[in-house]
């Protein structure tokens, strides 16, 4: 029952901030409420009795908790960081839509009723962040996410509609072969293209173009999570006692699964432009998944289940380090800004702390989980050349921080640093001494000399908190982003009880049917 | 397999056909709510009262939604097979479906889903390949993932009500998702036809700019 307050404010708030969106002081409140409304809803939410609807069932997790809350507070951190940039009205009514779907399609007991919910909830994302305001390059781009998602529902429909036809008492018997070879690549293909695996890398990079920078995080990172939770979450139960006879398909995926990590990674190391550098990333982490997928084992899915949450928390730090990279230098090209780092040396560390969230160590739930999945699918040289792969979202950042230590380029050396600063009168309010008398004299008399200088500086700060606000977006981007990354750092670290929550079992239902997100 | 439930999955063929070949958008749409409309009554058994009554709702809303996008295409953006090519592709792929006891598919929904699920796809296809008008993807789309869910009755029997509901949800935001994206490009560029080219790199100060 939890879950239904969650989904109703979030429904309610994604209309609300879709109303508003024309209104560019009421369309921030509205919209940032809302998510903060959702994000207290989503915090509610836990492993309760499931909901019955329609001969199947909703119900919460812990998992279902988490995916939600490091969703929308990394989604809110970077709306902040893109209010404070500009302007994107159609941002927040995505985020909350996507998630109001992503709690449908994980709360949901079976895999076609989650897949369903989350092709809605893809395509109410993508409608919310790219329907309006229209262009061409926002309906091209909606067009292919349109294809993509229906596409995608019905390879993955057709692929678990095949499973029950040949082995119909789940577990009961491994599925035919050939049958279980075509859900086997099928499934991977869903995987391929939801999370952008080399061939079907162009629509994550294009998505980075033409959508709100602001919706990037839920377009990019948490939607294709959400079809990989389903995914994986279903394919080791239903394919996993049919493992042994698909040797050769399991290797096409996990060749696959080498050649995205590895072209992934150059493409990552070569782009020029941060949002794509950042694409490219989350198309090299796609061949984690695919990993994670050909292994058709329940611990790398458990792994998986920690691993996704830990991938989509960066991943949305990234985006919103991007957003502050570009407003504060007025370009996102890496070519034009060498030399970064002197003039925002707070960008520096929140990528640093991203790039410790996304490399991580031995010992960290990020490393161990991407650790455990690298090797439940492959062993030796693929190991070793997985692992290496794996590593190319750490070395694409290195190489984001480098450029950043060089000689400041022009446009770096003409922006504006990242002090705080107030407005000038304000300053000048704060200095004067009293305005009449003698010196006062005394510890009271100071104290109250002091009272009043304080209050005439918070009269004047009240006064004055547009242009102190409008002179201070840089340091608070910052800061913001530097929260963003405190969160990745969380999830690498395996805060909020991840690693507990990807392994706990779903919700015990009299169906079979089980709880993808659960 | 009963002569109604052949009748129904005939039904569903002729709408996917006619909504993704006939010329005018308008009845293009008609086609499409007649196919959805349709769909639930393709399974063996039957869905419950509750959620065939929501299956027909939906088809019949999405169908409207996309009536209502179909009001904005202009006369001269049609389909890009004509009817009767589309209706022949119904046919054959209504022809294979139907055959499919021949080759002993293992499944456990009626033949008549099947012929109809892959009657749908067999139509929708083409378009979703080829053509680089909105509306006509936007159909497509609709009739694929209608397709699909036939497909999926065929393969593992009539499917639970929770997976009807779901199934119309997504078909009504799909049909939402074309009238607003149809709506957009007309606004945008006066026409229903995707804009060329690949998407360029946005300038700094366009993104900087934000959206407006």
């Amino acid at each position: 029952m939890s879950v239904l307050p969650f989904l109703a404010l979030a429904i309610v708030g994604a209309v609300i901030a879709t109303l508003l969106r024309e209104f560019r002081r009421l369309g921030t409140l509205a919209g940032l409420g809302a998510v903060v409304v959702a994000l207290a809803a989503a915090g509610l939410i836990n492993p309760d009795t499931p909901l019955s609807i329609g001969g199947g069932a909703l119900a919460g997790s812990d998992h279902l908790r988490l995916v939600l809350t490091l969703c929308l507070a990394g989604g809110l951190l970077v709306l902040i960081v893109a209010r404070l940039a500009t302007w994107q009205p159609s941002a927040p009514g995505a985020l909350l839509g996507g998630a109001a779907g992503i709690g449908f399609a994980l709360g949901l007991a079976g895999t076609p009723p989650g897949l369903l919910g989350a092709a809605a909830a893809t395509i109410a994302a993508s409608v919310l962040a790219l329907g309006s305001p229209a262009a061409p390059s926002r309906i091209r781009a909606l067009a292919r996410e349109l294809r993509g998602a229906a596409t995608s529902l019905v390879i993955g429909l057709i692929a678990a509609g095949i499973v029950p036809g040949v082995a119909p008492a789940p577990g009961a018997a491994p599925a035919e072969p050939a049958a279980a070879s075509l859900v086997l690549l099928g499934m991977a293909l869903v995987v391929a293209h939801r999370f952008g695996a080399i061939p079907l890398h162009a629509r994550v990079s294009r998505l980075a173009d033409a959508a709100p920078s602001g919706a990037l995080p839920i377009l990019a990172a948490w939607l294709p999570a959400a079809w990989g939770l389903i995914i994986l979450g279903w394919a080791p139960a239903a394919l996993g006692p049919s493992s042994v006879g698909l040797g050769l398909e399991r290797g096409l995926v996990v060749t696959l699964a080498l050649a995205t990590l590895l072209f992934g990674t150059v493409a990552a190391l070569i782009q020029d432009e941060v949002e794509h550098v950042v694409a490219y990333t989350i198309v090299a982490d796609a061949g984690v998944a695919l990993l994670a997928l050909a292994a058709l084992d329940p611990a790398a899915r458990d792994a998986a289940r920690a691993w996704i949450l830990v991938f989509a928390t960066t991943r949305t730090a990234m985006i919103g380090w991007t957003i502050a990279f570009r407003a504060a230098f007025g370009t996102g090209r890496l070519r034009d800004t060498t030399g970064w780092l002197r003039r925002a040396p707070a960008l520096g560390v929140a990528l640093t702390g991203i790039l410790v969230a996304a490399v991580a160590w031995p010992g960290l739930l990020a490393w161990d989980a991407r650790l455990t999945i690298l090797q439940s699918a492959t062993a030796g040289p693929a190991l070793l050349l997985a692992y290496a792969g794996s590593l190319g979202t750490g070395a694409a950042i290195c190489r984001v921080l480098v450029v950043g230590g060089g000689r400041p380029s022009a446009i770096v050396a003409s922006s504006l640093g990242e002090l705080p600063r107030l407005p000038a009168g304000l300053v000048a309010q704060a200095a004067v001494p009293m305005p009449d008398g003698a010196p006062p004299a005394g510890a009271i008399a100071a104290a109250g000399a002091l009272a009043r200088r304080l209050r005439v500086a918070a009269a004047a700060a009240g006064r004055d908190a547009r242009p102190t606000l409008e002179l201070n977006r840089i340091p608070l981007r910052a800061f913001a982003v530097i929260l963003l990354a405190g969160l990745a750092l969380l999830a690498a670290g395996g805060a909020f009880g991840i690693d507990a929550a990807a392994r706990a079992p779903g919700p015990m239902l009299p169906s079979p049917a089980p709880f993808v997100g659960g | 397999m009963t002569p109604l439930l052949v009748a129904a999955g005939a039904l569903v063929a002729i709408g996917a056909a006619v909504g993704t070949g006939a010329r005018d958008a308008r009845i293009a749409s008609l086609g499409l709510a007649v196919m959805l409309a349709a769909a639930p009554f393709v399974a063996n058994p039957l869905p419950g009262p509750l959620p065939l009554a929501f299956g027909v709702v939906a088809g019949i809303l999405a169908g409207f939604l996309v009536f209502v996008a179909a009001r904005r295409v202009p006369n001269h953006a049609g389909p890009p097979l004509g009817l009767p090519a589309t209706l022949g592709a119904a046919a054959a792929g209504f022809a294979v479906g139907i055959s499919a006891t021949a080759v002993a598919l293992p499944r456990l929904g009626p033949d008549a889903a099947l012929a109809a699920g892959l009657a749908a796809c067999a139509v929708a296809v083409g378009p979703i390949a080829v053509t680089r008008d909105i509306f006509r993807l936007g159909s497509a789309l609709i009739v694929l993932v209608g397709g699909a869910i036939l497909v999926l009755t065929a393969l593992a029997g009539t499917p639970e009500p929770l997976t009807g509901i779901a199934a119309g949800v997504v078909l009504v935001a799909l049909a939402g998702a074309v009238a607003a994206v149809t709506g957009g490009a007309v606004a945008a560029t006066g026409g229903t036809a995707v804009p060329d080219g690949l998407p360029g790199r946005r300038a700094a100060a366009t993104r900087a700019g934000g959206d407006r």
